[in-house]
């Protein structure tokens, strides 16, 4: 049986029906479709309704004003923040690029040894949460006592150090050390596919290496590329933990450090809004850049014919491509773990090594404390349950626009999609803006954490939930109608069994980086429902790097734990395929 | 046998003295009973640190075993923040709130957001502390000292700063380090008074030797302990805590004055456990919590606590405090001015 062979079904053209017809004809699965319906307006319509209403009104009587924008652009420091994270951004994503596409290549087109090594250590730069990283790197590139300085003091007998994380360059390289697999994943995935075919080709009508490189395989997977690189750049941009960690220092504003000072007191909760709704707009633009670019841009490189793949033979080369691969992963993975582990384990960190220095004191800390084994509980229950719901509404969302239950379905489409471009920081203050205040005051409650991470993640359930229904013919549903069944029936027993999977795989893929989301929770957290990454930038504030990476290793050992029981139930590559 | 009047009046006061005692008691194990019910406590702390934190929480479950204690220790200007986000969430979460910088304390006043309470053994602390203006409404839990603090291992007691100038000189150019009063309401505080002594052009002379701005003020004590700075502003009880975990610090307290900061605490109106709330005021007034103080080279509330050992008694010390409608009037303006001069 194929499953992904389809041939599709034309809509046979229906006569006009009475609504006693209709109502006769009245299926569940209509209910079901309004409830997605309205829990996508909950979910998106109406925060990003919010949120533009109050740009528009003054704080003390609600009237319409512009003064709000007067307020939140008012400052040069304001748009001094703007052209920061414009810059931050793209250097960030380029030099994501850099590291990304020469391993992706590598590791999918070439010989180079070690593959399974690398690749598992870019899935931990995947896992790390950006801020984490950050703070690893604090302590290997703090420019007088970061190991790495105080290597480079020691072997040159230099008094300064080289390296300066606290510097606008140090926040780029610490950002794009923990964005670059976005982009790896994206181009592996398009580089997997290309076959060798074409390069032969090229090399059949005298191009040589790198010639076809540059002139075959890169054009061919020049749209991954670009993908990749936007969804690295809406994230740099939106991003909060890196800037608060580094560029607080370092005395770099940006656009999320000037909307989190917004709430600053005296709050100007309006003035935040109607500084978010620009950063809305310009994320918007890139995205349909993103569209625009990807869509003239297409080759088909999957056919039916399933071309040979034979790895490029690099000879010596292929030390050099390890080498690089290995730097990579070292400075994003090994470099920082080590630095934090040395923290994590000593009483005072700044002591150095040795065997007096040792305790297991942290992790004690940690996991005996009630508090803050509450917090971890709290992260990986709002976690599971956001990626629950994500998961079932993007199924039930995916299943109507593909079936066409609707004639709206580019509307839903669009509507799941659109928390990409949605700042978490930004989504944050919009939802708490909606639900805190009554009838439904949620704040303090799990239930809107849950509700901001699904809105989140929602994209990325949705993308692969639609992926997953793609791949089904709807013959097998409409059997379960002929003999009877309902469509809810045909969802129930057919569809769900079917996606079992890459329902799973999607679930992993919403609750792994919901457990680090920390600019959603930065305004939806309260007392008694406090998450780790929350946790983290408390602690970040008066230099406990100990405890910190103590709960760091913790994160992290619980998110292998998970990833190895993804692997299990859905295969090795659920976390690294294009999603 | 006659009855003296003077012997009269010393069995009155006995007998009051009994009855106000056994009254206090009454009153404790009936304010106890309610906060049992109540069943937890949510401290949100802008003084101290995370592990004090959590070891006066012990101390305070120990003594009223089946309140469940929730401390967070931020910045005081992020504790506000939240405080403020709650409060406008309609979801008040902390049933106390302790902030270095006493400002807000007024704020909530004027908004009708405190419950007035006055601890029971109130009367046992520090006339000085008892004295700040709070109208039963809060009450001082916690006294800071800003002195200047540096790292013996790269700076001789003769080169350090020994006054608050002296942090100016281009010497400390790449070494110096600081907190942010846009978090820290203890540096807040600081810089309202170094503003009052010496005027703005003591931050633009810091701000040309590229200061490493964290955010709490303690921040600097990790820095200054890995020697990625030199010379730093300190509370000076974390640098003495540091001392005594074994750090190669030196605190100067600097020879004009020291600046002093009395962070009051106080109850959160329509939170969850306004009882426990109480019972945790009259703790922060006891002798143990002075004692926990002192442990940790904090100054104690009460007279009859003894101040930390190795620290200089406050009474031997120039002591600064910028009046409180002062700090309410600057501070704001001054940290919009931080913003522009050191650019976050």
């Amino acid at each position: 049986m194929s499953l992904t062979q389809t041939s599709p079904l034309r809509d046979i053209p229906q006569r006009r029906t009475s609504f006693a017809v209709r109502l006769r004809r009245f299926q569940p699965a209509t209910l079901f479709w309004l409830a997605a319906v309205a829990a996508l307006v909950f979910l998106v319509v109406a925060p990003l309704a919010r949120l533009l209403v109050s740009s528009f009104q003054s704080t003390d009587t609600g009237a319409f004003t512009l003064q709000n924008y007067a307020i939140a652009w008012g400052h040069t420091r304001e748009l001094v923040a703007v052209g920061n994270s414009l810059r931050y951004a793209i250097e960030v994503t380029l030099l994501s690029a850099v590291f990304a596409v020469p391993v992706a290549w590598s590791l999918s087109r070439t010989n180079m040894p070690g593959k399974g090594v690398i690749r598992a250590l870019i899935l931990g730069a995947f896992i790390t949460p950006p801020y984490l990283g950050a703070i690893g790197w604090i302590l290997l590139a703090g420019p007088n006592a970061g190991w790495l300085n105080r290597i480079w003091m020691a072997a040159s007998g230099s008094d300064s150090g080289i390296f300066n994380v606290y510097t606008f360059n140090g926040m780029v390289w610490v950002t794009a050390l923990y964005a670059f697999p976005y982009i790896f994943v994206f181009t592996s995935a398009a580089l997997d596919l290309v076959s060798t075919e074409m390069e032969e080709a090229a090399n059949i009508l005298g191009a040589g290496g790198l010639r076809t490189i540059l002139r075959i395989t890169l054009p061919l997977v020049l749209p991954a590329i670009l993908g990749g690189g936007i969804v690295v750049f809406l994230d740099t941009v939106a991003l909060f933990g890196t800037p608060a960690i580094i560029g607080l220092p370092a005395r770099i504003p940006t656009m999320t450090l000037v909307l989190w000072q917004f709430f600053e007191f005296p709050v100007r909760a309006q003035a935040a809004a109607a500084y978010a709704v620009p950063l809305i707009i310009v994320t918007l633009a890139l995205f349909s850049v993103q569209r625009l670019l990807l869509g003239r841009k297409g080759y088909v490189a999957l056919t039916g014919k399933g071309g040979g793949r034979r790895p490029t033979q690099l000879g010596v080369y292929r030390w050099v491509a390890l080498a690089y691969a290995v730097f990579i992963v070292g400075m994003a993975v090994i470099l920082p773990y080590a630095a934090l582990a040395q923290a994590a384990f000593s009483k005072a960190w700044g002591q150095g090594f040795s065997w007096t220095n040792l305790t297991l004191a942290h992790f004690g800390e940690i996991l005996f404390d009630p508090e803050s084994q509450r917090t971890i509980l709290n992260s990986f229950t709002f976690s599971a349950a956001a990626a629950c719901v994500a998961v079932g509404l993007s199924l039930a969302i995916a299943y109507i626009v593909s079936r066409r239950m609707t004639r709206a379905g580019g509307v839903l489409t669009l509507l799941c999609m659109a928390p990409l471009v949605i700042p978490g920081i930004v989504l944050g203050v919009a939802f708490y803006a909606t639900y805190a205040p009554p009838p439904l005051a949620l704040y303090g409650t799990g239930t809107i954490l849950i509700l901001g991470y699904t809105t989140r993640f929602l994209p990325i359930a949705y993308v692969n939930c639609m992926a997953g229904i793609r791949s089904l013919n709807p013959e097998m549903e409409e059997a379960v109608r002929i003999l009877g069944g309902g469509r809810m029936r045909a969802l129930a027993r057919v569809v769900v069994p079917l996606l079992k999977t890459n329902l799973v795989g999607s679930w992993l893929l919403v609750f792994i980086p919901a457990t680090r989301e920390l600019s959603t929770a930065l305004f939806l957290v309260a007392a008694h429902t406090r998450v780790i990454s929350l946790m983290m930038l408390d602690l970040s504030e008066n230099g406990s790097f100990e405890t910190l990476a103590a709960l760091g290793f913790l994160l992290l050992g619980a998110t292998i734990v998970i990833v190895l029981i993804g692997y299990k139930l859905v295969g090795r590559d659920f976390m690294l395929r294009r999603s | 046998m006659k009855l003296t009047r003077r012997a009269a009046m010393v069995a009155l006061g006995a007998t009051s003295l009994g009855l106000t005692a056994a009254k206090a008691a009454d009153d404790e194990q009936q304010l106890y009973a309610a906060a049992k019910k109540e069943g937890r406590l949510t401290w949100y702390s802008g003084v101290l640190n995370q592990p004090i934190v959590e070891s006066i929480g012990k101390a305070f479950t120990a003594k009223y075993p089946g309140i469940q204690f929730n401390g967070t220790k931020t910045t005081s200007q992020v504790a506000f923040q939240r405080v403020m986000q709650d409060i406008n969430g309609g979801a008040v979460q902390s049933d106390i709130f302790t902030t270095t910088d006493a400002s807000h304390m007024t704020y909530l006043i004027s908004k009708d957001k405190l419950v007035k309470y006055t601890p029971a053994e109130d009367s046992a602390i520090v006339p000085a502390l008892r004295d700040f203006n709070g109208g039963g409404f809060y009450h001082v839990t916690w006294v800071g000292l800003v002195a200047i603090m540096y790292n013996k291992k790269k700076v001789s007691d003769t080169d350090s700063p020994k006054d608050w100038p002296d942090l100016t000189d281009p010497k400390w150019n790449n070494k110096i380090a600081f907190g942010s009063p846009n978090f820290s309401g203890l540096v807040g505080v600081w810089t309202v008074g170094m503003t009052e002594k010496y005027g703005w052009r003591f931050f633009e002379k810091l701000s040309k030797l590229n200061p490493l701005i964290g955010r709490s003020i303690d921040d600097a004590v990790a820095l200054l302990n890995s020697g990625e700075r030199q010379v730093a502003i300190c509370d000076a009880a974390s640098a003495y805590r540091s001392i005594k975990a074994g750090n190669p610090l030196g605190v100067n307290y600097a020879k004009s004055f020291s600046l002093v900061d009395f962070a009051p605490s106080a109850i959160i109106k329509g939170s969850h456990s306004p009882n426990a709330a109480k019972l945790f005021m009259n703790f922060q007034a006891t002798k143990e919590f002075s004692d926990i103080l002192v442990k940790n080279a904090g100054q104690p509330l009460r007279a009859d606590v003894p101040p930390p050992g190795g620290a200089k008694p406050l009474s031997e010390l120039t002591l600064f405090q910028p009046e409180l409608t002062h700090i309410e009037k600057e501070l704001p303006v001054l940290r919009g001015k931080w913003r522009d001069t050191f650019g976050a």
